[in-house]
């Protein structure tokens, strides 16, 4: 508690720094302490879809995995993005939802065990997430309705370090938005 | 004005978070050229910690180490006062018997630069001694989670000097310096999505550098601060893309459907971009490829995995192999295609970036699931732990 305190107050001061080191041009707007959160220009091009492809935080702040879903977790092999025909059936429940709710768009986390690199891992999720999403347009689901996000090995659903969990955590979830 | 702002800059320094240089047990040197700074003149503070950091740093540098007095080859003089807020620091490096010293230098600087100066002042001894580039006033960025999120901090490189610099409190991964030491890059989720950020020192303005759809990942700048390489998933499965910072043009480096790729890093002449693959049989493996296209080149094969290369000053790559059941610390030398196992143990070491001394790899070690960033010697010293037990730290990236 004490070190947050001292945290917070490095911060304002890294926020202060900047102000005296510019002369004051250009003010840094302090956020309540809550760090570097101001965002500055962005150089990089977004998919122009906003809603679709815009940033989670105005959907749910605290990430996708927080909202429990309506739908069945699918499960993936060690090391694989393959959707298993014993998995395949949880999906047929999500393609029937987003035929009777056609305003409603889907996002599938790809997430991993925690097995090997992170960075791989971030891949790993990806993919995973990805055959989940080809799946579902293979049954006719309008590609801008299914977008993809993969935590890797970042956001465990059980957290022991044996085959009990990591079957658990090599997954996908889905949420609606 | 100046000084002022300097002085203001110095606390954060020295601002720790709880924690400190980590307990440093430094067996190094054997049979190797000896210094004896015990002539140094110490009366306060300022002087005990200026003494004590530089000693460890020569120490830590694996080309020096701790003298007899009147035995040691080279000799140590001078004084470091605090005066206020001031500190004068006096000293030079003589051969043991010269009459001329080596290197000398005067500081006088805001009292909580001290650090600073001690890590300079042992770099410049180093070389004026032995002729070696050492590491001391490098910095490192590196993940922690001691908040209970994972956040990007800052250390000197004997660990000292801890300072949070992110505070997303989400998922924030991968941190790495440009070139020149201004800005740190990183993917964090606190947008919701997977994006890249870069982070501008001092002052901590941040731009979000890439939200394409899907990952947004592994960025790592170019030797000439002008392009990055990243993940990027947006055409498909995960590929390694380029991208200028100035306007944010793309070139999609590989094309492989239905392989990952990861961790991407520079050349030292920025000509090539070594990288994991998956597209052999799904297992990682470093692959090398120029940064104007072709095929990607696969340079490693030991182990069942290759993951998170980082090429290091001289050319060497640097990667974790998984052997064993465990990931180990490899170097490859390109000229010869020759792997060396560098770490060793029933333990994890993973995430390797070489120090700028190039000889020095900073790395994760994990051992019943709790991870430290450590210290590794190419040249056979026993590692050094560099971070404080105080939550878990990963993904060390040196300044270069």
């Amino acid at each position: 508690m004490k070190s947050a305190v001292m945290l917070k107050s490095v911060l304002l001061l890294v926020l202060a720094i900047s102000v005296v080191s510019t002369g004051c041009k250009k003010k840094p707007k302090a956020n309540g302490g809550a760090g570097f959160d101001e965002m500055g220009n962005v150089i990089g091009q977004d998919m122009g879809d906003g809603g679709l492809y815009g940033y989670g935080d105005a959907m749910n702040p605290d990430g996708m995995a927080a909202a429990a879903s309506q739908f069945e977790t699918l499960y993936f092999d060690y090391d694989s993005s393959i959707v298993s025909p014993s998995e395949r059936g949880k999906l047929d429940a999500i393609v029937e939802f987003l035929r009777a709710n056609p305003q409603s768009s889907l996002v599938v986390e790809g997430h991993c065990d925690e097995r090997g690199s992170n960075e791989y891992n971030l891949a790993l999720g990806e993919r995973r997430a990805q055959s989940v999403r080809a799946y579902l347009l293979g049954m006719g689901v309008e590609p801008g309705r299914v977008t993809t996000k993969s935590y890797g090995e970042e956001n465990p659903a059980a957290l022991g370090h044996d085959e009990g969990a990591w079957r658990l955590n090599r997954r996908a979830q889905f949420s609606l938005y | 004005m100046l000084r002022k702002y300097f002085w203001v800059f110095g606390l954060l320094g020295l601002t720790v978070t709880g924690g400190s240089a980590a307990e440093i047990t430094i067996a190094k040197g054997t049979g190797r050229a000896t210094f004896d700074a015990s002539p140094f003149g110490i009366s306060d503070a300022v002087g005990k910690t200026f003494v004590t950091v530089l000693e460890n740093d020569l120490a830590r540098s694996g080309w020096l180490s701790r003298g007899g007095a009147g035995a040691a080859d080279f000799i140590i003089t001078g004084q470091a006062v605090g005066r206020g807020e001031g500190a004068v620091v006096d000293i030079r490096v003589a051969a043991r018997g010269g009459s001329r010293p080596l290197w000398s230098k005067v500081y006088r600087e805001p009292v909580s630069s001290i650090r600073r100066i001690a890590h300079e002042a042992a770099d410049a001894i180093l070389f004026a001694t032995t002729g070696k580039k050492g590491m001391a006033t490098a910095r490192l960025a590196m993940v922690g989670t001691g908040t209970g999120h994972k956040e990007i901090y800052l250390c000197d490189a004997d660990g000292g000097g801890l300072v949070q610099l992110t505070n997303h409190r989400n998922i924030t991964l991968a941190p790495e310096w440009s070139p020149d030491g201004r800005a740190i890059f990183y993917t964090s989720f606190f947008k919701g999505f997977p994006a890249l950020y870069r982070v501008l020192l001092p002052g901590g303005q941040l731009t979000r550098i890439s939200n394409f759809a899907g990952l947004n990942t592994g960025g790592a700048v170019s030797p000439d601060g002008r392009q990055i390489a990243l993940i990027l998933s947006k055409d498909g499965n995960p590929e390694l893309y380029i991208m200028n910072l100035a306007d944010g043009a793309l070139a999609r480096l590989t094309r492989s459907p239905g392989a990952n790729e990861a961790s991407p890093c520079w050349s030292p002449d920025g000509r090539q971009i070594a990288y994991v693959s998956d597209q052999v049989n799904r297992q990682p493996r470093i692959y090398v490829i120029n940064r104007s296209g072709g095929q990607g080149q696969r340079v490693t094969r030991s182990g069942s995995q290759n993951v998170a290369p980082n090429w290091g000053p001289h050319g060497q790559l640097t990667y974790a192999t998984l052997t064993g059941g465990r990931f180990q610390i490899y170097v490859l030398d390109p000229a010869t295609g020759e792997e060396r196992q560098i770490s060793s143990g029933n333990v994890d070491f993973e995430d390797p970036c070489w120090a700028p001394d190039g000889r020095h790899i900073a790395c994760t070690r994990t051992e019943n699931y709790r991870s430290q960033v450590v210290l590794l010697d190419t040249m056979g010293d026993p590692y050094i732990v560099l971070t404080d037990g105080k939550g878990d730290w990963t993904s060390p990236n040196w300044t270069k």
